[in-house]
């Protein structure tokens, strides 16, 4: 057993030394993380994702065949603030790779560098459903944070490929001028959607109406991740009668019947909105995601 | 194992006092979350009720019951291990080590070794805990085989992961004290473990396949081989003490299958899973059985007859659930086995359940079951659970 050991261990060194120019592989664990990873790498990175766009990322089942992915990344990128608590650990511990474990070098928590909103006071608990203790993760909805991840991902490229670091920093800069770009041909819906009252499903859409200036009046949950109960249809069909909302943003992964049943009773649109990069053909990329969420809340609105 | 009952109490109260720590140092705003490392403390409750017509099914004949109180501490050790410790607390075992194990988490070439006693990597639902499955017990098959708790080991294990092949593949050998629990008052000459070939060796491997973005599949194989004290006849008159057992080999071949669907849009609301599972016992006989008398040296009087398993035993079951809603699931099970406490006879049972999860944390089931042993009537049970995770829960395997 110790003479495979040693020969397991040379191998890889070997493997080590050979892989010397060999892209970074990156795996992360949405769409989102990866399109803008891929647009900071390059070709100099092979990236690949765990979770699909139109999928609920806080349900993805950690599948053995993720663990094969893992176990030869050498970056791990997440959305953190516990969106993966209930698969990640799986997957790491089933990958048994050091440098992605915490504290390896390719284990990259991408909040870090977020301002999180949304952080509970006080005494939490899951009477309150699925509340995230360290707040809302759903942070990639705010372009600004979009900017924040793609510097994050040049510094973490850099650190473990500096010979390609002027190509990770050319790439982030090209990535924040297309972002800056669509930004300027966006500012007419944002000016539509700006005070407008609407309801969310989850709470999902929180840095997005941080942004756009939307007025989130009702929640169809009445807890995060707790499905609407009567009294809560109850509750939504009076805030929309009361605040005119004209729309229920909700995600792809969750059953519109009853959001149907407030648009009975009220006339409000119900409008499927993908939360990330590949929820829908059009939101191919990120800055297309943002670019046509933005757009479709402000055809709703309008 | 079992320790004594009265130290449930004192146990918890220090987890208590634990948990009332480990929450009074949360708060500080930008600091880490855990600044004292303390370990996740965490709950499993298990209540069942045997509402069946012809009284209880359960060993103790209760109505309602708790049937365990799991308490788990899970941290990071050290750079180099982490530390799993699950207390099992019922009435009917007091307080027991119901696992606890180191984890390797710094080997190299992707082995990752486990020191301790845990769950044995054997056959698919026997590496869940009891709790966590869909049915409110484990297939009949485990439970002859291995006892109503599954099968557990001492000793140490060492796994692989790897893909040569293009998809996931497992590999797990084991080595532990003995294979499943010692019968009770069964006195071999010798103990089953006092040489080397008398311990659990046993092997799991694992291969995995993705068919499609919705469906996969999971094919499996386990081996296990130790000896294992089997009775011997004694004559009237025997006195307490005496070698009334032989250690013999005894061997378990199980196969699975476990087919899954789940779309990934529409995965909160659709799934299904298919599962079947295969178990041979092979059991040797001894060619010398031991004189009777006291353990140990001198032991001169004529040789006793043997009175265990003379043959093997082979069984199974097929699983089935069907996502209905977000919460509501429906299954089926139905287990046919060679009955190893009845000589080989067959046994049959067929059961139907409805499985609501309120939460992630929170489970209800409804079961019906209809036993038929071979020769004797059949047996309706109706079987209701009710169990809830509190604390830092960690996700359960796939």
């Amino acid at each position: 057993m110790l003479a495979r050991l040693f020969a397991t261990a040379a191998l890889l060194v070997g493997i080590a030394a050979g892989d010397a120019g060999a892209q970074l592989k990156v795996v992360t664990s949405t769409s989102d993380l990866y399109d803008i990873a891929r647009s900071v790498g390059g070709d100099r990175i092979k990236a690949s994702h765990i979770g699909e766009g139109f999928q609920d990322p806080h349900f993805i089942e950690a599948k053995p065949s993720f663990v094969i992915q893992l176990r030869n990344a050498d970056v791990w990128a997440f959305v953190g603030l516990d969106l993966e608590i209930g698969w990640m650990p799986l997957l790491l511990d089933g990958a048994r790779n050091q440098k992605i474990m915490m504290g390896g070098p390719g284990y990259l928590d991408v909040s870090k560098v977020v301002p999180v909103i949304d952080v509970p006071r006080g005494t939490v608990d899951r009477s309150q459903g699925d509340v995230h203790p360290l707040g809302n993760p759903h942070y990639w909805l705010d372009p600004e944070n979009g900017r924040r991840i793609a510097r994050l991902f040049r510094d973490k490229f850099s650190e473990l490929d500096p010979k390609n670091a002027a190509t990770y920093t050319a790439n982030e800069q090209a990535f924040e001028d297309r972002l800056n770009a669509a930004e300027k041909g966006w500012q007419a819906d944002l000016a539509a959607i700006k005070g407008k009252p609407v309801v969310a499903w989850h709470t999902s859409w929180r840095y997005f109406a941080e942004y756009t200036g939307m007025d989130i009046v009702a929640y169809m949950e009445p807890k995060p991740g707790v499905p609407p109960s009567p009294s809560q249809l109850m509750a939504v069909v009076a805030a929309v009668k009361r605040t005119g909302a004209k729309v229920i943003i909700m995600e792809p992964f969750y059953d519109r019947k009853l959001a149907d049943v407030v648009a009975r009773e009220t006339g409000v649109q119900v409008l499927i909105l993908p939360p990330s990069v590949g929820g829908t053909p059009a939101a191919a990329d990120y800055v297309k995601l943002m670019q046509y969420d933005i757009a479709q809340v402000a055809k709703a609105v309008k | 194992m079992p320790i004594m009952p009265r130290s449930i109490a004192a146990a918890l109260a220090a987890l208590a006092l634990l948990s009332a720590s480990a929450a009074a140092q949360q708060g500080g705003a930008q600091g880490p979350t855990n600044p004292r490392m303390l370990p996740d403390v965490s709950a499993v409750g298990d209540l069942v009720a045997d509402l069946s017509p012809k009284g209880s099914t359960q060993p103790d004949l209760s109505r309602f019951a708790v049937r365990e109180v799991e308490v788990a501490l899970q941290a990071v050790v050290d750079p180099y291990f982490r530390g799993d410790v699950f207390l099992g607390f019922s009435d009917a075992e007091g307080a027991s080590i119901e696992q606890a194990f180191l984890t390797t988490t710094a080997l190299p070439g992707g082995l990752q070794a486990r020191l301790g006693r845990f769950l044995m990597p054997f056959g698919k639902q026997n590496t869940t805990h009891r709790h966590d499955l869909h049915t409110v017990e484990y297939p009949y098959i485990i439970q002859r085989f291995f006892g109503s708790e599954g099968l557990k080991g001492t000793g140490a294990t060492l796994s692989d992961v790897f893909a040569p092949f293009g998809f996931y593949q497992e590999f797990m050998v084991s080595v532990t004290d003995r294979a499943g629990e010692r019968a009770e008052g069964l006195t071999p000459a010798a103990p089953a473990n006092r040489n080397l070939d008398g311990l659990g060796y046993s092997a799991r491997l694992r291969n995995y396949w993705d068919i499609s973005e919705a469906t996969n599949i999971e094919v499996s194989g386990s081996a296990i081989t130790s000896l294992r004290e089997q009775p011997l006849a004694l004559p009237a008159g025997a006195a307490s003490g005496d070698v009334n057992a032989v250690n013999v080999r005894q061997s378990v071949f199980a196969g699975d299958v476990t087919f899954r669907w789940r779309p990934l849009q529409q995965g909160l609301y659709k799934s299904l899973i298919l599962q079947a599972e295969v178990m041979h016992q092979a059991n040797d006989i001894p060619s010398v059985v031991p004189p009777l008398g006291r353990p140990g040296p001198g032991a001169s009087a004529p040789p006793l007859a043997y009175a265990g398993p003379t043959s093997g035993y082979t069984g199974g079951y097929v699983f089935g659930r069907w996502q209905l809603s977000r919460r509501l699931y429906a299954g089926a099970r139905y287990d046919a086995l060679q009955d190893p406490e009845a000589e080989g006879a067959r046994f049959t049972a067929g059961s139907a359940l409805l499985e609501w999860y309120p939460s992630e944390f929170s489970k209800l089931i409804a079961q019906y079951e209809r036993t038929s042993p071979s020769g004797g009537p059949a047996l309706d049970r109706i079987l209701l659970q009710a169990s809830f995770a509190i604390g830092p829960h960690k996700p359960h395997p796939f």
